[in-house]
Parts: structure tokens; C-alpha cells; sequence
């Protein structure tokens, strides 16, 4: 458990550390014959209506340790929610929030308690699973054919969707043409990632590699008590 | 902080180990408790676990068996759904969790506070619940004799405020459930079947994942 506790640390650190020292330009984005098909293609990994997701989480720490946990995340899409539990492998609830408008911290042991955890955790929970708001500012193909919509642009914050033609898909965050966070999605059945895995490009770089245990749409509201 | 997370990691592991403790008592008084739990050397049980949520109006559901042999050692495997397994003998702890194709072990420096941990579950193996530093227990008489563990101190109370321990009403010294809540919204039930007791057990299952 003090291993739990110091890879959540790890985490916190890295992801609090709000010093862009990773570059990466942002890629080169060309027109595409059908606009219809490609707005449609970077819907592709975001779903519709609640749907319910259970995810080992393991987490890289320098060194080469590692440490494994449970996230289980209710997403509402039509109302922009997301709710998210973070549990020890034997169930034990380490942190549970919701964001609906706002964030709303159930519960947060420490060091799940710490400043801006629960807001970045949320904030990238959203970025996974809810498509960016808005309509794209860009959108059109890469070199190697992936559809790609550019959401963004005007406070220097960009979201890149990205959706390859085997179905697999990125999300990339940018600062000012900075990386900030990656998310790879692969062995993706109907839809639904079997893995994602999540980069941070910041001080620290991190990562945190989520494979699915299970995926089950719910009711509108049904899980909420 | 450092003070809140030591006491959060042996609460986490008080909970992790309780489970792991699970041992078969029945009692009218915790003499007879404690009498009962002095036969036991061995468990084999298969449990089912609910893990209730405030966000979630469906339990999620998992399976898996644990060991006990006595004085310390302890198997508490996942089967479902996430394969993982924790081991505890002659004071030495590892949980191992089912990568891609093989069991990985979880590493990190988690000696310290687990040793301090086998001094409570040595309590527990002699059916010692009030001797806790972290728990006052009741013992609730009647049909379903229940064991009630309540924190000593309110900064454990935010993190568990209570542990159910309802023993078996028809077969004299075994555990029927263990209750957790977190709180009233979060809580966990385990329920134990097809449990042996005294049986030989191998001792390979306290060493291996696998």
C-alpha cells in the first residue's frame, strides 16, 4: 500500500507540475475530398449515449516499478458528465468525483487529496472520453492517411483528434505547440478501446496504461443514486 | 500529511488483511470466539465480493478464493475479473497482478508498514478483535451473531466508518459475510462459500502466484 501511495505521488507530482518543457510541432494537416466522412471518423471514439467503463489502471514509475489499480468511469455524454472511482485492486475506494458543470470531490484519500488532483484527473478522464467541444477548426487527413479534426487554436490550447483507418485512435493536447498529453487507443473492438494508454509531456514525464475490463452502456441517470 | 498517509497505508492494509483474516469464529462471548478460532490451522473459501458506489447504481462484482494457513500465511486471489493475487508469509507481503500474459509483480518499498500490520493479524489469528489499536469491536448476540468493528479514531472514520462481520447462524464457527462501508453510499460485501477448514494446503500457494 505505501508503493499505492508513493506511485500516487509520482503521479500527482508529474501531473501538477504545470511547466511546458516538451516540444513537438503539431503535424501537418491535408484537405480531404469528403468533409462529411472525416467529422464523422473523429466522432468514432466518442460514444453517444452513458455508457460505463471498468479499467485496470497500471502506472510506470521511474526505475521500472510499477503498481496496478481499478478505475471504474460512468460517462453521460449528452450532459457532459463524467464520474470516475479509482479503487485498490481488492476494492478499497481510494478517490470518487463527478464533473457536471463542476467538479465534485466525493472522496479523495490521501494523497488522491492533493491540490489540482482531482482537477487534472477529471480533466483528462473528460478528454478520453467526451469529444472536445465545438466544431473543429480544421480537419483533413495526415500523410498516412488518418483522419484527423484540430479542435482550438485561438487562447493556444489545441485538441487533435486523431482516428487511423484500422479504427485505432490518438487524442493529442497541445500548449502553444507543446505536447502536453497524448492518448493511444488500440485493439479497439466495437469501438471500444481493449487499451489506452496515457503520456504526460511535462516536467515529469508520465504514463498510465488503461486496459478494459468491461464496457456496458446504462440508462441516462440509471447508475447515478 | 506524511502522519495521514502512514495511517491511511495501515488502514488500507488493516481492511486488506482483515479480509484475509476472515476466520472461521461463531461466538456468544469473545472467549468462545477466541476458544473457536484457536481450532482453525487452515482455510480454503471461495468469495464473491460487491463493491457498491455513490456513483453507481450497480454493484461491481468480482470472484476469487483465499488460503490461510497458520500462524501468518495468507493467498487472497482475484479469479475475476482482474486476475491478481496477494501473498503474505513469514512476514513478507507481494500482490502480483495478471499483465498482458503473465503475472507482474507490484513493486515498491512496503515491508516496514506491512510488518507492523502482522502484529495486528497475529491478534486476529487468536480471535483477539479488541486488541486492535485501530478498532473497538461489539460483538452483537442473536440469530446471526455479527462481529462490529468501529474505528477509535475519527481521522480512520473518514476513511472506514465501520466493519460488519456476520458469522454463520447454523454452522458453528465460520464467517457467513464481511461488510466494509467506507461510508453509507460506498461500501463492499463479501460472502464466503465452500469453505474447508484444517485441510492441507500447499505450501507453494503462499509462494507463487502462478
Amino acid at each position: 500500500m505505501k508503493a499505492l501511495l508513493l506511485l500516487g505521488r509520482w503521479v500527482i507530482l508529474s501531473v501538477s507540475i504545470l511547466q511546458v518543457i516538451s516540444c513537438s510541432s503539431l503535424p501537418i494537416i491535408n484537405p480531404a475530398q469528403q468533409d462529411a466522412a472525416i467529422n464523422h471518423k473523429c466522432g468514432q471514439p466518442f460514444f453517444a449515449s452513458p455508457y460505463r467503463f471498468v479499467h485496470k489502471i497500471e502506472v510506470a514509475l521511474p526505475g521500472g516499478k510499477t503498481g496496478a489499480l481499478l478505475g471504474i468511469t460512468r460517462v453521460e455524454p449528452l450532459a457532459r458528465s463524467v464520474s470516475s472511482a479509482i479503487t485498490t485492486v481488492e476494492g478499497f475506494l481510494l478517490f470518487e468525483a463527478r464533473y457536471d458543470k463542476a467538479l465534485h470531490v466525493y472522496r479523495a484519500l490521501p494523497p488522491f487529496n492533493a491540490e489540482h488532483f482531482a482537477e487534472q484527473t477529471m480533466a483528462d478522464i473528460r478528454l478520453i472520453f467526451l469529444s472536445p467541444e465545438g466544431q473543429p477548426s480544421e480537419f483533413g487527413v495526415l500523410k498516412d492517411g488518418a483522419a484527423i479534426c484540430r479542435y482550438g487554436g485561438d487562447d493556444g490550447k489545441i485538441i487533435d483528434v486523431i482516428v487511423r483507418q484500422d479504427n485505432t485512435w490518438e487524442i493529442r493536447t497541445y500548449y502553444r505547440h507543446s505536447l502536453l498529453r497524448k492518448i493511444s487507443a488500440s485493439s479497439v473492438r466495437d469501438r471500444v478501446p481493449g487499451i489506452l494508454a496515457l503520456t504526460g509531456f511535462e516536467a515529469v514525464r508520465y504514463s498510465l496504461r488503461f486496459t478494459l475490463i468491461s464496457a456496458e452502456p446504462v440508462e441516462e441517470g440509471q447508475d447515478i443514486q | 500529511m506524511k502522519a495521514t498517509n502512514r495511517k491511511c497505508t495501515y488502514l488500507l492494509l488493516f481492511v486488506t488483511l482483515l479480509i484475509c483474516f476472515a476466520r472461521p469464529v461463531w461466538a456468544d462471548s469473545w472467549a468462545e470466539l477466541q476458544q473457536e478460532s484457536a481450532k482453525i490451522k487452515s482455510i480454503a473459501a471461495h468469495f464473491s465480493q460487491q463493491k457498491y458506489l455513490h456513483i453507481l447504481a450497480k454493484p461491481l462484482l468480482s470472484n476469487g478464493r483465499f488460503y490461510f494457513q497458520a500462524p501468518d500465511s495468507v493467498r487472497w486471489e482475484y479469479t475475476s475479473p482482474l486476475k491478481s493475487v496477494l501473498l503474505m508469509r513469514k512476514g513478507n507481503i507481494k500482490r502480483y497482478t495478471m499483465g498482458a500474459d503473465a503475472f507482474a509483480l507490484d513493486s515498491g518499498g512496503t515491508i516496514e508498514s506491512m510488518r507492523l500490520v502482522l502484529q495486528e493479524i497475529s491478534r486476529w489469528s487468536k480471535g483477539e478483535f479488541t486488541k486492535s489499536e485501530y478498532f473497538s469491536a461489539t460483538l452483537k448476540e442473536g440469530k446471526e451473531p455479527q462481529i462490529i468493528l468501529t474505528p477509535k479514531e475519527k481521522e480512520l472514520a473518514t476513511m472506514i466508518s465501520r466493519i460488519v462481520i456476520t458469522l454463520a447462524p447454523e454452522k458453528k464457527g465460520f464467517i457467513q459475510s464481511l461488510k466494509i462501508f467506507e461510508n453509507e453510499h460506498n461500501y463492499t460485501i463479501f460472502e464466503f462459500t465452500k469453505v474447508q477448514t484444517n485441510a492441507n494446503i500447499s505450501e507453494r500457494l503462499f509462494l507463487e502466484a502462478e
